[in-house]
């Protein structure tokens, strides 16, 4: 207490310091930086290393803001960031990277709660719940084994309200992610009438509206759409003056990345107009009291970078399997996994340079061991592999062929007829390879 | 030629795909806006000048029979015939190529047509009972059908409707009378053109002066007119009832009988009536005897019969007269028949036809057709039929034209362009050979004059029937001419009975039957039916394959050959667990030996397994190979050796729909049947709660309207793998292409199916000298699994010079340049939702035009046209055409696949018509508009195939030869009408109207 306050009046003394607290392991380091310069984030990853003695080890930076929540450090951004909104003290968690494991991740804030209450960070004393969280420690210990978080670039969106300004306040722009995710969409479209402001008055006119969400669906989960919402665009294009059918087609068409405004039947959760003064930049504003759109905001922060990539490139990324044609025998025995080499290359998230659609051949000799796994680890050990730096999970080709790739693995098992050979020496492409 | 220079200049300086790639970002509009502005304008306008020489939209012509057609007309003086539909179309035709269209802005039947005699003009009533006036106006040396009229007819204030209620329509030969009967017994008298009510002339029911007094005479049934006295007309009443009505005097003849029609013979002196009881009376119309009933006849006596709808009789100057009716059948045992009867002397055969009678006229010989009778032309509801009066035996005559498409179902349909004159030459003589028992008399309706140039090709279109047959149509003109007939049916034991005993009656059978038509909707096997075709016409080798996974190679022979085909089984399940085909058996093939006729004949037979429709085909005959595919694989055959070469199952082993076939159809029907029975139950227990509730019932009633306002709803899930039929086969395509590597172009195979993959195989073909011996073997070279899993529709690769690959054999023709081989080759691969092109041999996507995405709109169609410019002979660009489910038609430049233009084309309504459509090599299409219709349509400039025709008035037809003055003194009553009118108006042009106007 004593030490609080008189933190609190060396702070208000010399207003650039900010008292860190870090934590590895059980060890905790007390510091300070620089509130007006805090320097790079590589200088402050050096300096973690150094005060921790921390060698040989990759580690991720996580701290808590002021609402309890765990949040990365992992660039200049959010480093600045982190301790700009410290208040009063900087609380800085440290984990050993490398054992990231790809859980069904959520970009929910509600969900990283939950989580970092499960993980191992959650079992110091990070949040304000803590009492809440102790009678659960127990039992989680117990049942569960311990989940590790992983980097917001390893994680994969789930949706987010983006073009805030632009659209009118009435309106929501909402970016459904499919990729990769066992979530179906789930919502259901319908048409109505809807009653617009012409030149000439009220107008009745054709609408198409959301009519039912499926439970547990991607729709629903995300708290951003609801039943009866009037669906205005579809990915940019307006819907009035099309039929339900050729609506229905669009979204199914645009399904991997589904952009849709709508007009909320519930206007009372706007997204109020001075909240976006620092646009998309990150900023998560407490004033509306809905943790979906909280969540979403911080996962506009974090996921920014890469939105930007896919609005550009949302190449449908066709999954192309190459075959050598110097090997004839496609009778190849399904329970040698062995003879049957099977290359299967997502193309990579397009950015510019890299190709789009990618075929590709055994490369990756070095992963050559994984042919002699067992068939029921592959997909796991397959989906780890593919989440490996640097196109992780930023890469929207490799979530939608997350799932395809499921889909060959376990056609695979039960299906002889798709293995193919392996084509010799033919690799001339870089990216991403998977050698089974 | 510098035009073209500097076009293609321009095309190549605009913004290169990259830059123009639809993004699919919220803020495309946008961007597209600031593109249009940076763009230059000298290069807009040249493409659009550009399009503007290439592409055009018409619907130009229907071909087949019309749709439920409901009223004939027929007009000697221009011999043209003219078929008013009961949608509101009216069609004429004369002589093969003279044909018009109408169609009346209601959407009500026709119900009669009339030409105004001696003119160009004829009258429609339609069944809202208004009258239009339609006129054959020549415009630049072409006839147009306009509308220049409507008529209504008003009875006195107060009147019932039936007053005006028109069910008899004269048209006098004087071309200036309208005479209407109508329900209520009055007969009005209309002046036309220009529908003036003459009402001093009408005949009321009052005027009619009976011997028994006044009495309800019901409706006017007939108006005739006397042939010979023009002033003289009969009126035929309901109640049995003819008045002979003269300017002042009327002469009533008492009839006892329901009267059905009145027929006035050409000598002017007898009167028939026919009746309905089946019997028919001559009357003399000499002085006093008319009061005398004569006796009554009854062809086909006895028994009771049924109504004699119509009858005429003819002289002949050689002979005995013609007496032809329809109706009066035996009612209890032929009164389900469709008759017409005709009698001449000992000669009495009842036609028979398959569907019902619209209406029958009969064509005389000589300029004004009073000579003897020569054809007999009968519109039943599927199909025009005309019989030669004077050959022996009364055979049919072939119509030219309104030929039933439809004779059988059409399950698909081919297009082939520039056929080659040989294979044309060698169709015809097979044709000609089947069309022994028609009659060999030219067509006799030769009214107008076709106009349009001669076809710039031969082209064929190939449609595939229900009951197994292929029909090669002659489509290079206006008329679609019946050219071959192809039956597949003969190969496999069907029930069917292969002896075609249509036109066998019985000995001595009565009445004289005789079947005649085409039209036969009934198929004794659905497996039969015909599902794709592929026809080379180079080499005459024809691929079709039908319902129950049966696939033919035919090859074009001039002699016919005896001899038994025997059928290779394919396994396209290649040992796939789990599967259990609950469809139709597959066809049996017979085991002796059948004649086949000169024409196509079979020398290799497929037999998929499991036997399901065969849904993508096509056939090389360069090297001898067909490739087919089912929705559960496809596989390749050799042809030459007769053997597999390549099977795919390309079955999604958790896709339970396309594992148990085509029968889970069953499960429906019962799931259907348990559903409503369950909605009965619960409306009976409704009902009761209805009886003790009040409450309830309104609750009932409550929960009725939510159900029926429960609104149309669709589900947004993304495609899956596990969808069902993704399997399913949708393009096949061959090519001789950059597979493996850069440098070496090999045969391929590429197959597509409905879950958006893509296979692709390398074909090794042993030289030609050992063609016979070697095997040809597959080998799997790619496979490309499309992110947006929407089925792959077409396949095609484009070659160095972005220009699609050449047809077999075409190079060797020296009918298309060799394929650039230097440049590198692209795959476009066009799925329902976007049109995608990569590279080869490595695949990479280069680059993509979105549909669905963008405009919500699918792919049903798609093919390669050449379109050549309208202005210059040297400049044409390959075209992507395609059709979407809304009905959409566009038009997407190759290879850049851009959209060109689009035109509204089909209702999005119509699927059928949509899934019919098939597209020509220059631009051209056909879709089925009616189950016997194909609509001709072009999006070319320069390639339109329309009728141009022209139909001039009789009286300037006979007088263009100097007699312009008589004409003019001669008292024609219309012409000096209107010419006086037009005076009026404008002195000096006169006589130019007058001319015009007859």
């Amino acid at each position: 207490m004593n030490r609080s306050f008189k933190s609190q009046s060396v702070r208000y003394l010399d207003c650039n310091a900010v008292e860190v607290k870090s934590k590895y392991g059980a060890e905790f380091r007390r510091f300070s930086v620089d509130r007006v310069k805090p320097g790079k984030f590589e200088e402050f990853y050096k300096l973690i290393l150094h005060i921790h003695k921390i060698a040989n080890a990759e580690v991720m930076i996580g701290y808590a803001d002021v609402h309890g929540d765990l949040l990365p450090i992992n660039n200049d951004d959010n480093f600045c960031k982190a301790v700009s909104s410290a208040h009063p003290l900087l609380r800085i968690f440290i984990q050993r990277q490398g054992t990231v494991s790809l859980s069904t991740w959520q970009k929910s804030r509600k969900r990283i709660r939950e989580e970092v209450d499960y993980s191992n960070f959650g079992t110091n004393t990070l949040t304000r719940r803590k009492k809440a969280v102790v009678t659960l420690r127990n039992d989680v210990n117990r049942k569960r084994p311990q989940i590790r978080i992983g980097m917001p670039q390893d994680f994969r969106p789930v949706s987010s309200i983006i073009d805030v300004d632009i659209l009118p306040e009435s309106h929501r722009r909402v970016r459904l992610y499919r990729h990769g995710s066992d979530k179906p969409l789930g919502f259901y479209i319908r048409d109505g009438t809807s009653v617009r402001v012409t030149p000439h008055g009220l107008e009745k006119v054709p609408g198409i509206f959301i009519s039912r969400m499926v439970p547990g669906g991607l729709a629903e989960s995300t708290g951003l759409l609801a039943v009866n919402d009037e669906v205005l665009e579809v990915n940019g294009i307006e819907v009035s003056g099309k039929t339900l059918d050729q609506v229905t087609d669009m979204m199914i068409a645009n399904s991997h990345n589904l952009i849709i405004t709508v007009k909320p039947v519930n206007q009372r959760n706007n997204i109020v107009r001075s909240s976006r003064t620092s646009g998309s930049s990150g900023q998560s504003t407490d004033s509306s009291g809905s943790v979906g759109y909280l969540g979403v905001a911080a996962a506009a922060a974090t996921a920014h970078s890469f939105i930007a990539d896919e609005l550009e490139s949302d190449e449908d990324s066709d999954i192309v399997i190459e075959s050598s044609i110097k090997r004839p025998s496609r009778r190849s025995n399904a329970s040698s996994a062995h003879s049957r080499s099977h290359t299967v290359t997502p193309v990579p998230p397009s950015p510019p340079q890299r190709p789009s659609s990618t075929v590709s051949a055994a490369s990756c000799h070095s992963q050559s061991g994984l042919n002699g796994t067992a068939h029921g680890s592959l997909s796991s050990r397959l989906q780890r592999d593919l989440c490996l730096p640097p196109h992780q999970g930023s890469s929207p080709a490799f979530r939608e062929s997350n799932g395809s790739l499921h889909k060959i693995l376990s056609a695979m098992r039960t299906d002889p007829r798709h293995s193919l050979a392996l084509p010799q020496g033919g690799v001339e492409e870089d990216g991403t390879v998977i050698t089974l | 030629m510098g035009f073209v220079v500097t076009v293609a200049g321009v095309s190549v300086r605009r913004p290169p795909a990259g830059a123009e790639k639809d993004c699919i970002s919220v803020k495309q509009m946008t961007r597209r806006g600031r593109m249009k502005r940076f763009r230059r304008h000298g290069q807009e306008s040249h493409r659009d000048k550009l399009k503007q020489e290439l592409y055009q939209f018409n619907k130009t012509v229907e071909h087949g029979f019309p749709h439920q057609p409901s009223a004939l007309g027929y007009s000697p003086s221009l011999q043209l015939l003219a078929i008013g539909t009961r949608s509101g179309a009216i069609k004429l035709y004369g002589a093969p190529g003279v044909e018009f269209m109408g169609l009346h802005e209601e959407n009500a039947a026709v119900t009669r047509v009339f030409f105004l005699p001696n003119q160009v003009e004829l009258v429609t009533l339609l069944d809202d009972n208004n009258l239009h006036m339609w006129t054959l106006q020549a415009h630049q040396g072409l006839s147009e059908l306009l509308e220049i009229g409507r008529f209504t007819l008003t009875g006195p204030p107060g009147a019932p409707p039936s007053v005006t209620r028109i069910t008899a329509v004269l048209a006098h030969s004087s071309g200036e009378l309208l005479l209407l009967g109508t329900e209520g017994g009055h007969v009005f008298v209309v002046e036309v053109p220009g529908f003036r009510e003459l009402e001093d002339k009408n005949i009321s029911l009052e005027a009619v002066q009976t011997p028994e007094g006044r009495r309800n005479l019901e409706s006017v049934e007939d108006l005739q007119e006397n042939p010979l006295n023009p002033r003289q007309v009969l009126v035929g009443y309901g109640r049995g009832l003819m008045v002979l009505w003269d300017l002042d005097v009327n002469v009533p003849v008492l009839l006892l009988r329901q009267l059905e029609s009145v027929w006035w013979m050409p000598d002017g002196e007898h009167i028939l009536s026919s009746h309905s009881d089946g019997s028919y009376c001559r009357w003399m119309v000499n002085g006093e005897d008319t009061q005398n009933e004569p006796e009554k006849e009854v062809p086909y006596g006895n028994f009771p019969c049924k109504a004699i709808t119509k009858i005429i009789q003819l002289p002949t100057t050689r002979g005995p007269p013609f007496l032809i009716f329809s109706g009066g059948m035996p009612r209890a045992s032929y009164g389900d028949r469709h008759c017409i009867s005709v009698i001449s002397g000992k000669t009495h055969v009842a036609l028979d036809f398959t569907s019902r009678i619209i209406d029958f006229f009969v064509i005389g010989e000589g300029e004004r057709q009073k000579g003897n009778p020569s054809a007999l032309v009968v519109l039943v509801e599927e199909e025009l039929v005309v019989v030669d009066l004077q050959t022996e035996g009364w055979p049919i005559i072939q119509t030219p034209y309104l030929v039933p498409l439809h004779s059988s179902a059409i399950t698909c349909s081919h297009h082939v362009s520039g056929i080659p004159l040989k294979l044309w030459e060698r169709l015809q003589t097979a044709g000609k050979l089947q069309k022994t028992h028609y009659s060999s008399k030219p067509w006799p309706l030769i009214g107008g004059k076709n106009l349009s140039p001669d076809p710039p090709q031969r082209d064929l279109l190939l449609t595939g029937h229900e009951d197994g047959t292929v029909r090669f149509w002659d489509a290079s003109g206006v008329c679609l001419y019946p050219m071959y007939k192809l039956s597949t049916a003969s190969v496999f034991q069907t029930d069917a009975d292969l002896n075609d005993n249509m036109n066998q009656g019985l000995e001595g059978e009565w009445p004289p039957f005789r079947k005649v038509g085409c039209f036969d909707p009934y198929s004794d096997d659905p497996r039969l039916g015909i599902q794709k075709i592929h026809l080379c016409k180079y080499s005459g080798y024809l691929a079709v394959a039908g319902t129950a996974g049966q696939i033919l190679v035919l090859e074009l022979n001039d002699e016919s050959l005896e001899q038994s085909v025997e059928g290779t089984l394919v396994d396209l399940l290649q040992g796939q667990e789990g599967f259990r085909w609950k469809g139709h058996a597959r066809l049996e093939e017979r085991e002796e030996s059948v004649n086949f006729p000169p024409g196509f004949q079979p020398f290799a037979l497929i037999q998929c397994q499991p036997p399901a429709v065969v849904t993508a085909l096509t056939l090389h005959s360069e090297w001898k190979l067909v490739a087919f595919g089912t929705s559960h694989g496809f596989g390749l055959f050799d042809y030459q050796q007769k053997n597999t070469v390549l099977v795919r199952c390309t079955l999604n082993p958790s896709d339970q729909l396309a594992m148990e076939g085509p029968l889970s159809r069953v499960k429906s029907i019962k799931k259907s049947l348990r559903q409503s029975f369950r909605r009965i139950r619960r409306s009976r227990v409704s009902m009761r709660k209805q009886h003790t509730n009040n409450a309830a019932k309104v609750e009932g009633a409550e929960a009725l309207q939510e159900m029926e306002l429960a609104p149309v709803q669709r589900k947004i899930e993304a495609r899956s793998s596990d969808d069902s039929f993704t399997g399913l086969v949708r393009a096949l395509y061959f090519a001789d292409s950059f597979l493996s590597d850069s440098t070496h172009n090999t045969p391929s195979l590429w197959a597509g199916t409905n879950g958006g993959s893509i296979f692709a195989y390398t074909l090794r073909l042993p030289p030609t000298e050992r063609r016979a011996e070697e095997p040809v073997t597959a080998h799997p070279a790619k496979e490309i699994q499309l992110m947006h899993r929407a089925p792959v529709v077409g396949l095609l690769i484009l070659d160095g010079r972005g220009a699609p690959l050449p047809e077999p054999l075409e190079v060797a023709h020296d009918l298309a340049r060799s394929p650039d081989m230097q440049g590198s080759h692209h795959l476009l691969v066009v799925s329902e939702e976007q049109f995608k092109v990569f590279t080869l041999p490595k695949v990479s996507s280069k680059m993509k035009l979105k549909l669905t995405a963008v405009e919500g709109s699918r792919v049903r169609r798609v093919s390669v046209a050449w379109f050549a410019s309208s202005r210059t002979e040297e400049y044409g660009e390959n075209g992507l055409v395609v059709l979407t489910n809304l009905g959409d038609l566009h038009v997407l430049s190759l290879p850049h696949i851009k959209m060109q233009v689009h035109y509204p084309c089909i209702r999005r309504e119509d699927i059928s018509g949509i899934a019919s459509c098939v597209f020509t090599k220059h631009g051209q299409g056909f879709y089925l508009i009616s189950p016997s219709e194909f609509e001709r349509f072009s999006l070319s400039a320069r390639w339109v195939v329309a009728p141009k025709c022209l139909v001039e008035a009789p009286h300037q037809a006979s007088t263009s030869s100097g007699k312009h003055h008589k004409s003019r003194a001669q008292p024609d009553g219309v012409a000096v009408g209107r010419v006086m009118e037009h005076a009026l108006l404008n002195d000096e042009r006169e006589y130019f109207i007058g001319c015009l106007t007859q």
